[in-house]
């Protein structure tokens, strides 16, 4: 992973508006690209490195809002700082429900788009931490066997080791040799940890 | 029948010669009294005249004359002399003549043949006679059958012409007959006099009928100085009050009344009272400030009538003569009215009129105002976008300048971007302002397309957010209207935001609005196309129609307001369905003739 400077992507039908705010965020030190319109945005592909994105409500075609609702459905995850002109209420509230860090009223002052434009980075950052994360507690799941699967899902529920052994019909033993394994693959220091770690990735025990 | 009477009667001493002589005056007399009842008005003159002369001639005295008096100032002056004969002067009766004056007016004959056969009483008039060189006259009143019209007379210069009862029997039938003549003679004349009066009230009816508020000064000048041509005055002037009361304007021919120097005759009228001043000692105590108005303007006699439109006081005609009689004459006040009722209804047609152009101005201001509320959100978007580069790019101008080696290049850059979107944030304000601008109307001659251009420029981001693609054909080479530029934006700002309402509907197929402009003949056509649900055909002949709407919004204005200010402009609306769906609406108006300035 390369440690890229911090990208804000801006997004603006109107090319003063592009070019004037590229220029305030370069002067911020932000890499910036701008795109006239949500079209150009999603041909450029997904970023890897530290991203916001400056999203005009109002354009031509794809509006804001209609990009902000494609990109959730698409599961692209993008920390937004909507501007725009004027909004109504009903359009902001879309927008903050669906996740936009801020909302902006054009013209937008300097100081209030930078902490937003900094609140979105700090939560891509979280974002991206506990995506990484997550990703890692996946890869560790992943690597357990069914039969280990299977012995977790009960565990981190609560049932005794004689319960899971009878539920799955194999001995009591051989269901702690399955959760020492478990232990140790998913790298958990205690039990409260594992329960945590199942939490995250959503381990839920089979009907069957 | 008459001189038939006459003749039995005048039997009394018949000598031979006497005999002859009277059937010859007889002959003569008839003659006369039968030319003379067919002659019309404009002959009249030279008939009494011949006559005249055939009278003295056979008299045998030196002068004859008729003078006819009209409401007690003279008229017609008539009289033949025998040549080398000094005409006499005109008779002034009462100064001259109080005792033969005063004798005709009761219907008396007076003869003398000699000035001294003149009683005692008529010392002046024996004076005034002698001065003229008459020594022997006869006046005789003329009447016919109704007051006495003037008198027939003959004169003498020499003593001694006799004048025996049954000459003057026979002359007062000569002057009955002259006096059915002028009696003829005036009521043609007032008749002819009546009729020109009738001709110059419907002239001015007509004139009046269709006269716009723009050009009603120049023509109640020129009423006024017809009618002042028509009643031989000085001056006329015509005041209008307002509602409250007040007199606000006036037109007058020859000087400018000034209705504020008239406080008490203006208060009259406004009472609706006629006003006759023939001299300004007439002025009662409270009219102080017109009197003083009256000397130092040196008004003439004044008759002042109020004009009344369904008994409400709307002006006043005034008029100011020299003759203080005619000032007096009830004809004149008669005329005066039918007059009034002519200005008074031009008055109210032209202020009814300025009321509706009122009305018109705030439709259309209302008009703007309410479809500048459905521009709002696109109009704040237009203007946020110029104002956020604004600042952006200052405050990165700061940023730059702040920092330790300051890029001067890349800031000159950005103050030209800044002054760049300021002028058009200004572009964006001056649309604005011209269009809530309740203006009055300027006509001018415009391009057309420039007029459309501007309307779509400000509907662009409309558009956008409509998701409807708009698009222009100009013609190219299209020759100037004539009309009022905000106006004419209004209608076509009207007309789009009609296209667009009539796509806000879902529906398949493209959302594309089309304004076209084109020559069509000698008028002007601007086309705006939609492709919406087209209209339905029972609605495309009302559309234009006031608060007739098809939507479920709106108030139903916009395209009335397209319509009346279309119609201001000599032009003409109209809407039709397009062969591939969606409605055209258009409008024509006429070429500019107007020279360019």
């Amino acid at each position: 992973m390369t440690a890229a400077a911090p990208l804000v992507l801006v997004v603006d039908d109107d090319p003063s508006v592009r070019k004037s705010l590229s220029r305030l965020l370069e002067s911020a030190d932000y890499a910036v690209e701008a795109f006239a319109s949500a079209g150009e945005f999603l041909a450029r592909g997904p970023h890897p490195g530290p991203c916001c994105l400056v999203l005009d409500v109002k354009m031509p075609g794809l509006t804001g809002i209609q990009l902000q609702e494609m990109l959730t459905a698409t599961g692209r995850r993008m920390s937004i700082v909507f501007v725009s002109g004027h909004v109504d209420v009903p359009t902001s509230v879309k927008a903050m429900k669906a996740g936009a860090v801020d909302l902006l009223t054009k013209p937008v002052d300097v100081r209030d788009l930078i902490a937003a434009i900094q609140r979105a980075m700090t939560r891509d950052e979280h974002e991206r931490a506990s995506e990484t994360r997550l990703a890692e507690v996946r890869r560790r799941v992943a690597m357990l066997t069914a039969r280990e699967t299977a012995v977790f899902a009960r565990v981190v529920t609560g049932m005794l080791n004689k319960q899971i052994g009878a539920a799955l019909g194999i001995g009591e033993k051989t269901v702690k040799v399955h959760r020492a394994r478990v232990m140790e693959k998913m790298q958990a220091g205690s039990f409260a940890e594992l329960v945590r770690l199942a939490d995250e990735v959503g381990v839920t025990v089979p009907n069957s | 029948m008459k001189l038939r009477d006459l003749a039995r009667r005048a039997t009394g001493r018949p000598t031979k010669l006497v005999l002859a002589n009277r059937l010859r005056f007889e002959t003569l007399l008839s003659a006369l009294s039968a030319g003379l009842i067919h002659i019309s008005a404009p002959d009249t003159e030279v008939a009494i005249k011949r006559a005249l002369q055939q009278v003295v001639k056979f008299l045998g005295v030196d002068r004859g004359g008729l003078d006819e008096h009209v409401d007690g100032s003279p008229g017609l002056r008539l009289s033949w002399a025998r040549p080398g004969l000094r005409e006499p002067p005109p008779a002034t009766p009462d100064d001259q003549f109080p005792w033969v004056g005063a004798k005709l007016r009761q219907g008396e004959v007076v003869r003398f043949s000699r000035l001294a056969d003149l009683p005692a009483a008529a010392a002046i008039d024996r004076a005034s006679f002698e001065r003229r060189g008459t020594r022997s006259k006869v006046l005789i009143p003329l009447r016919a059958g109704g007051p006495i019209l003037g008198v027939l007379w003959f004169a003498s210069v020499r003593d001694g012409h006799a004048w025996p009862d049954d000459l003057v029997e026979r002359l007062r039938l000569l002057s009955e007959a002259f006096a059915g003549v002028l009696d003829r003679r005036r009521m043609e004349v007032s008749l002819a006099e009546r009729l020109r009066f009738e001709k110059l009230l419907s002239f001015l009816a007509a004139a009046f009928s269709h006269l716009s508020a723009a050009d009603f000064d120049p023509a109640v000048q020129r009423g006024l100085r017809q009618v002042v041509d028509f009643l031989g005055v000085d001056r006329a002037s015509l005041i209008e009050f307002t509602r409250d009361g007040t007199a606000t304007r006036s037109w007058a021919v020859e000087e400018w009344m000034n209705v504020g120097e008239f406080p008490w005759l203006t208060a009259r009228l406004q009472r609706g009272e006629v006003i006759n001043v023939s001299q300004v000692e007439e002025l009662p105590d409270e009219a102080a400030v017109d009197r003083q108005s009256y000397l130092a303007n040196r008004v003439k006699p004044q008759v002042a009538v109020p004009l009344l439109v369904s008994g409400i006081v709307v002006g006043g005609l005034i008029f100011s003569t020299v003759g203080a009689e005619r000032a007096k004459s009830d004809e004149l006040i008669q005329q005066l009215h039918l007059l009034g009722e002519v200005f008074a209804n031009a008055l109210a047609r032209k202020q009814s009129e300025l009321e509706a152009l009122r009305l018109r101005q705030d439709l259309t201001h209302i008009g703007r105002v309410s479809a500048l509320g459905e521009l709002t959100a696109s109009l704040a978007h237009e203007l946020s976008q110029p104002l956020t580069a604004i600042l952006s790019n200052a405050q990165a101008a700061q940023r730059l300048i702040d920092a330790d080696v300051v890029e001067l290049e890349k800031v000159r850059e950005i103050l030209c971007d800044i002054v760049a979107d300021d002028k058009r944030a200004a572009a964006v304000i001056n649309g604005l302002r011209a269009l809530i601008k309740k203006g009055e109307t300027e006509f001018v001659p415009l391009d057309l397309n420039e007029v459309v251009g501007a309307v779509a420029w400000l509907m662009r981001s409309d558009t956008i957010m409509r998701n409807v693609s708009m698009s222009l054909e100009l013609a190219s080479d299209l020759p100037k209207a004539c009309g009022d530029r905000v106006q004419l934006q209004q209608v076509v700002l009207n007309l789009v935001l009609n296209g667009l309402e009539a796509m806000r509907e879902p529906h398949a197929g493209p959302r594309t609005l089309v304004i076209r402009t084109a020559r069509d003949g000698a008028a002007l056509r601007v086309t705006v196309e939609d492709s919406g649900p087209g209209i339905a055909e029972k609605d495309l002949g009302h559309i234009f129609e006031p608060l007739y709407t098809t939507k479920t919004e709106g108030l139903g204005m916009g395209l009335a307001i397209v319509r009346t200010i279309v119609n201001a402009h000599g032009g003409a609306v109209g809407a039709e369905n397009n062969p591939a769906g969606g409605a055209s609406l258009r409008f024509t108006l006429p070429v500019n003739r107007e020279p360019e300035r």
